[in-house]
């Protein structure tokens, strides 16, 4: 049975006003075109977790749909810092969000157990340090320290994570779910993994026969899959290995205007109110900054050998 | 004028101390900026065959233009394994095979704590920072730790407000004390004036050697603690002109190095 659906229907459906959510991306493939429909539908009161959130995760923030934030990190890079998260912890605009704050090992490796079903996992890092004195929301279940039953070393552990809803964008799909990536991972298959289900927002929809070509790419199982979105351009102003390039010019952008609460909005009502879906966000970039900034972005074509699985 | 003859600047020398700490084979946990610049001269000088991975699950990429971040698609295309978090801060990191890693920070203490968590306090903080990432990890479980630092009394600290990644925590035997692998920490702080490495007894950053147009004395009035000179003090080696030919020729020949004098760096 088809999977397949618009955004809009995709969040419409599956994701409620306070769920847990594990968002996607690392630079690469970020679900921005999920993150838009989000915000414009006003889910609220969401959890959100993923290593090294950026634009993504501080577009939310000051979109005011987060209630908590399970994380390891918020910063814009290169573009620079999060000005939204900023102001939300410093002076509670639009509201002060929740933090539990792990680290790139740790929460990866939280979401890792919880793909596979166990209770908790023990991590080698966080001990001795001030992350150790701070609780959030999770209180006593942020981490645990325990004397090893087998050595009696001191070993940390910390509690497995399964999100409600995982939101994730990858190159190609199949009509029932079947998600195959390629490039940077980041902590995606393990976060998809750990959700109770995943929309999968995908730059080509492709046949169950093309994924049979390759199937080692595929990172979830159609089983795990709710919606399958066909979504070109989906990760913008991110990137897609083998699709397109990182838009400098437009982190920038969203960076200078994250810098107040008046361009931030101003921002949200030309680039998500401003817009249906992501077909007319395209088009608007297209009008905005003419075809030629829009298709440089486009990726060259370099194939690898190709792969055979015959016998 | 070849461009070897324009005087080297602040950030180039600071590479060039970050590149002479790294040994052939060696392992590196790379970011971006100074990082990866200083891991690739030494690669070209003295550990031709030194690697580089990135947190984000990229290992020994073969870039064609500067990777502005982790997840640079620049480091995907010729890469020898991309792999994710699990893989990189799991089975490489997590698993002892990383020999050393780069962090900078806002806020660095006598014992090489790192803070990238909080200025002030953090339930009312006067600045709220991007928070751990990879830094703490790899500060608690790569072999080597060399951290990248601006010298004054504001960046460094008797005791950082907030120890997001562990140096020496509160002195010696402290990582010991929590289970931490044996023989890893900090090695040096490379900032603009000086190089500063830890002492073996008391664990606390001593002075080293001092850059060229600096002193000891500049250094301890702009150092927050009881800094120690080590008895063989020297002023720094500048770049080599092998150094700066292998960094202008070769890995930034756009002198984008030249961003760091804007954040400080001079």
């Amino acid at each position: 049975m088809s999977k397949v659906m618009s955004m809009r229907d995709a969040v419409a459906e599956h994701v409620h006003d306070g769920d847990f959510l594990f968002m996607g991306g690392y630079i690469c493939r970020t679900p921005f075109s999920a993150v838009h429909e989000l915000i414009r539908q006003g889910r609220k009161d969401l959890t959100i977790t993923r290593s090294n959130a950026a634009d993504d995760f501080d577009m939310l923030i000051g979109a005011g749909v987060v209630k908590r934030f399970v994380s390891t990190f918020l910063s814009l890079g290169l573009y620079g810092l999060g000005r939204c998260f900023r102001r939300s912890i410093e002076k509670g605009i639009p509201h002060k969000i929740e933090l539990e704050e792990y680290t790139n090992l740790s929460l990866p490796m939280m979401l890792m157990a919880g793909s596979m079903g166990m209770p908790f996992i023990p991590v080698k890092d966080m001990v001795g340090t001030d992350l150790m004195n701070i609780r959030g929301f999770m209180g006593d279940g942020k981490f645990k320290m325990i004397d090893s039953p087998f050595d009696g070393s001191p070993v940390m552990l910390v509690p497995a994570l399964n999100p409600d809803v995982a939101i994730i964008h990858v190159q190609q799909c199949d009509e029932n779910g079947n998600a195959q990536m390629w490039g940077i991972g980041g902590d995606c298959q393990v976060g998809a993994n750990a959700s109770g289900k995943v929309i999968v927002s995908c730059e080509r929809l492709v046949s169950r026969e093309v994924v049979g070509k390759d199937p080692s790419r595929t990172i979830v199982p159609d089983f795990k899959v709710v919606a399958v979105v066909e979504e070109p351009f989906g990760s913008h102003p991110g990137y897609t290995p083998g699709f397109y390039d990182v838009d400098l010019n437009f982190g920038y952008m969203y960076q200078a205007a994250s810098n107040t609460v008046e361009d931030f909005q101003a921002f949200l009502d030309e680039w998500v109110f401003g817009v249906e879906d992501r077909t007319a966000y395209v088009n608007h970039y297209i009008e905005r900054f003419g075809y030629k900034q829009f298709a440089d972005l486009a990726a060259a074509f370099d194939y690898g050998y190709p792969v055979s699985y015959s016998y | 004028m070849s461009v070897l003859d324009e005087p080297w600047i602040k950030p180039e020398l600071m590479a060039c101390c970050g590149a002479r700490e790294i040994r052939d084979n060696d392992r590196v946990m790379v970011g971006t900026g100074f990082p990866t610049v200083a891991a690739n001269i030494a690669k070209h000088i003295q550990a031709p065959s030194a690697v580089m991975m990135q947190e984000s699950g990229v290992y020994d990429a073969d870039p064609k233009r500067p990777a502005v971040s982790v997840g640079d698609p620049c480091l995907n295309p010729g890469a020898a394994m991309i792999g994710g978090l699990i893989e990189v801060m799991g089975m490489f990191l997590q698993a002892g095979w990383v020999d050393v890693g780069f962090l900078s920070g806002s806020q660095v203490d006598k014992y090489g704590n790192i803070n990238t968590t909080v200025i002030g306090d953090y339930e009312s903080p006067k600045s709220r920072l991007p928070g751990s990432g990879g830094a703490s990890p790899i500060g608690a479980l790569v072999k080597r730790v060399l951290i990248i630092a601006l010298h004054d009394t504001r960046r460094l600290a008797e005791k950082v407000d907030f120890i997001t990644t562990p140096g020496y925590l509160d002195g010696p035997g402290a990582r010991e004390k929590w289970g931490l692998p044996p023989d890893t920490g900090p090695q040096v702080i490379v900032t603009n004036k000086a190089v500063m490495r830890f002492d073996d007894e008391t664990k606390v950053a001593y002075l080293a050697s001092y850059h060229p147009d600096s002193s000891v004395e500049e250094i301890v009035e702009n150092t927050p603690w009881d800094l120690k000179v080590a008895d063989d003090v020297h002023e720094t080696e500048p770049p080599t002109r092998e150094e700066l030919r292998v960094l202008r020729t070769i890995i930034d020949p756009a002198r984008m190095i030249k961003i760091y004098e804007r954040r400080g760096y001079v």
